[in-house]
């Protein structure tokens, strides 16, 4: 209560302070800083959802061709703090040559996250260096990105438009040259902000991947995205992710994110 | 034929995918090994040809968690079917800070990459050599396996009553450096080494205490047994043996330079040439390893080690031992690439071992193609090469391999 009521206080102040400055510089500086608590909200709502959270995801990946595979994990998130360092742990179910491995993850803003896999065959606890954050996800068209959030300050924002339900952002890298995208254009839904839609266009400009929600739904409180597609343009591939069993506020603890669990899995969150 | 039969077999059974789910999981793989050079010391080529039907189950409940794996396999090689019980384990949570891990089990701690100082739990480097997938490298122990939780600081505990041997280059299906001339097949001259006491002073113990700091993982080990592989000589008997081994050792691994960065120490006291001077029995040594692996391009990593074993008393044992002389100091590197591609269903992978101390080196070129969710296959190949035919890996240079395998999870 204390914290929400600390909040209003807060952009009462910061909404003082921006007609403060508007009058002395004109609205473009009130536009840009909506704009920037337009997407901090977006990415609370995205992935920050209640203190922790746990699911299970089915990834239903198809190719050009129509191939299809599958991958299916459980997912728990636990949030050192909202819009900071958060805990992941990532339990495979399928396919099978992969079923009981054990992804994890402490995720650092700001810095390189810590990763570990967990190989139950050779009882191997691994270390993984850092990667490319824009590569795909367990071979899905979804990428590391997709899953764990985009860093807000990689980007600049703009805000192009505001339609009855949605605010329509561009986002252009920082540095260019780290990403595969020039830009991407988001549609946030005004009432959950929740990211309904990102288009991203190559450095040619050519719109070439599409992310979208396709469904959604009220969690313990938490507006959820239940189902989502990626759609790469280029190779005609696409990926669905569900996601069932959702519950936030679990009351996960950090100690269920270290070697222990790796090894021993917590029965209680994860249905074998 | 057998493969045959049982690529047969996996077609047949790939109607079963589209059944009810499977209390169990597991796989179908046929697989096969050739020498690519001629080896003087085997009649036949073939060092692996195999079908192998692995079951996997697990249950949890309120007791804690059962896990069994065994192997059916089916073995061309040696013309016997055998039963590979891989797991056969409880877990339990005695207390909440508890863990106790009883029976059949795969035990693995350490950093290195294929390069083992403080993890000195049972390896099959027979199977490692001849083509089986990466997870036969690890032997089971029968054992019991405590383990205490804290605040930071962690501790292991492995106790295994019965001391378990590796497995080795016996001479069965490969060649190897026999002292005046190598040994293979072909001479049937295999090791059948003096087997350890099963008496209760005769297990092994291991321990760990461990703490992730930061990001930083720090541990040390400790062990008491016996060495894995049959390096001593027992002149009474005229037969090679386990000599006592007594080993301590560190490692920290942490996320540096945008990659993993890894360094582990170990000092191996030789129980039985405490003094250093007998040259039939391993010298004490000091191991030591750096290790650094990133990503180079997306989906693409680089892994580099530098290892070396300083022995205590070179000058003492080389001169008698009549064998290779390895030197003081014995240094190997390793250099792993591993590369995904067509969105991870290949995956392109290599991992080489050179010494220069030795003049001899080891190269595993591996291709794994996943053909769908469950079915995929395997190329690879194990190239040995040395300058000297009785060096560590010189001597295996006439057992050069490639293999192929096809799996089908279910």
């Amino acid at each position: 209560m204390a914290l929400r009521l600390k909040g209003t206080m807060m952009k009462t102040i910061k909404i003082l302070g921006v007609l403060l400055l508007a009058s002395m510089v004109g609205f473009t500086s009130a536009m840009a800083m909506d704009v920037d608590e337009i997407v901090n909200r977006a990415n609370l709502a995205s992935y920050y959802g209640g203190d922790d959270g746990k699911a299970r995801a089915k990834m239903v990946i198809k190719n050009d061709k129509g191939d299809e595979r599958t991958r299916e994990f459980t997912i728990l998130r636990l949030d050192k703090e909202d819009g900071g360092d958060q805990f992941f742990y990532l339990y495979f179910h399928k396919p099978g040559d992969v079923a009981k491995t054990v992804f994890m993850v402490h995720k650092k803003v700001g810095g390189d996250d810590d990763r570990w896999l967990y190989l139950p065959a050779l009882d191997l606890v691994k270390r993984i260096a850092a990667s490319d954050k824009r590569t795909s996800f367990v071979g899905s068209n979804f990428f590391y990105e997709d899953v764990s959030g985009r860093q807000v300050d990689d980007d600049t924002h703009t805000l192009l438009e505001e339609t009855g339900d949605a605010y329509i952002l561009m986002n252009v890298p920082k540095d260019p040259d780290s990403v595969e995208f020039s830009r991407y254009k988001l549609w946030i839904d005004k009432k959950t902000f929740l990211p309904v839609k990102a288009e991203y266009e190559d450095k040619q400009g050519k719109l070439y991947r599409v992310v979208e929600a396709l469904k959604f739904g009220e969690f313990d409180g938490v507006p959820t995205v239940t189902e989502s597609r990626v759609k790469d343009l280029v190779s005609g591939g696409e990926t669905v992710l569900t996601f069932s069993d959702i519950s936030y506020g679990v009351g996960l603890d950090e100690s269920l994110f270290t070697e222990r669990y790796l090894r021993k899995p917590p029965r209680k969150y994860i249905r074998r | 034929m057998k493969r045959i039969a049982l690529a047969a077999l996996i077609v047949t059974l790939s109607p079963l995918s589209f059944a009810a789910e499977l209390p169990f999981t597991g796989f179908l793989e046929a697989g096969i090994a050739s020498r690519i050079v001629g080896d003087d010391n085997a009649d036949d080529e073939i060092v692996m040809q195999e079908g192998r039907f692995q079951l996997d189950f697990l249950n949890d409940g309120d007791y804690g968690t059962l896990q069994f794996k065994g192997d059916f396999v089916s073995d061309g090689v040696t013309e016997e079917s055998r039963l590979e019980l891989r797991e056969l384990s409880i877990i339990m949570t005695p207390h909440e800070q508890i863990d106790l891990k009883v029976g059949r089990q795969t035990l693995t701690w350490g950093t290195g990459d294929l390069l083992f100082l403080n993890d000195l739990f049972p390896k099959d480097w027979q199977s490692f050599f001849i083509g089986r997938d990466d997870e036969y490298l690890k032997k089971p122990s029968d054992a019991l396996r405590a383990s205490w939780f804290g605040d930071t600081w962690n501790v292991d505990l492995a106790w295994t009553p019965t001391f378990t041997p590796d497995g080795f280059v016996d001479g069965e299906r490969l060649s190897y450096w026999g002292g005046s001339g190598k040994a293979g097949p072909k001479s049937g001259y295999t090791i059948d080494p003096v087997e350890v006491d099963k008496t209760i002073d005769n297990g092994e113990l291991a321990g760990r205490v461990y703490a992730n700091l930061g990001g930083n993982e720090v541990a040390f080990y400790g062990y008491r047994g016996f060495y894995g592989q049959p390096l001593g000589y027992d002149a009474g008997e005229n037969n090679l043996y386990h000599p006592e081994l007594v080993s301590y050792g560190a490692s920290v691994r942490s996320a540096l330079f945008g990659g993993v960065v890894n360094i582990e120490v170990a000092r191996y006291q030789s129980e039985d040439d405490s003094s250093g001077d007998n040259p039939m029995v391993p010298n004490s040594e000091v191991r030591g390893l750096v290790a650094f692996s990133r990503e180079i391009l997306p989906e693409q990593t680089l892994g580099v080690q530098f290892y070396i074993e300083h022995m205590d008393d070179w000058d003492s044992s080389a001169e008698d031992a009549g064998g290779f002389d390895r030197g003081e100091d014995r240094v190997w590197w390793t250099l792993r690439y591993r590369g995904m591609f067509m969105q991870q269903n290949l995956i392109l992978s290599l991992f080489t071992f050179y010494s220069p101390t030795d003049d001899d080196g080891y190269a595993r070129p591996k291709v794994t193609y996943k053909i769908s969710d469950k079915l995929q296959y395997t190329i690879g190949g194990n190239i040995f090469f040395g300058e000297e035919d009785n060096s560590f890996f010189g001597q295996l240079e006439d057992n050069t391999n490639i293999y192929a395998r096809l799996r089908y999870s279910y």
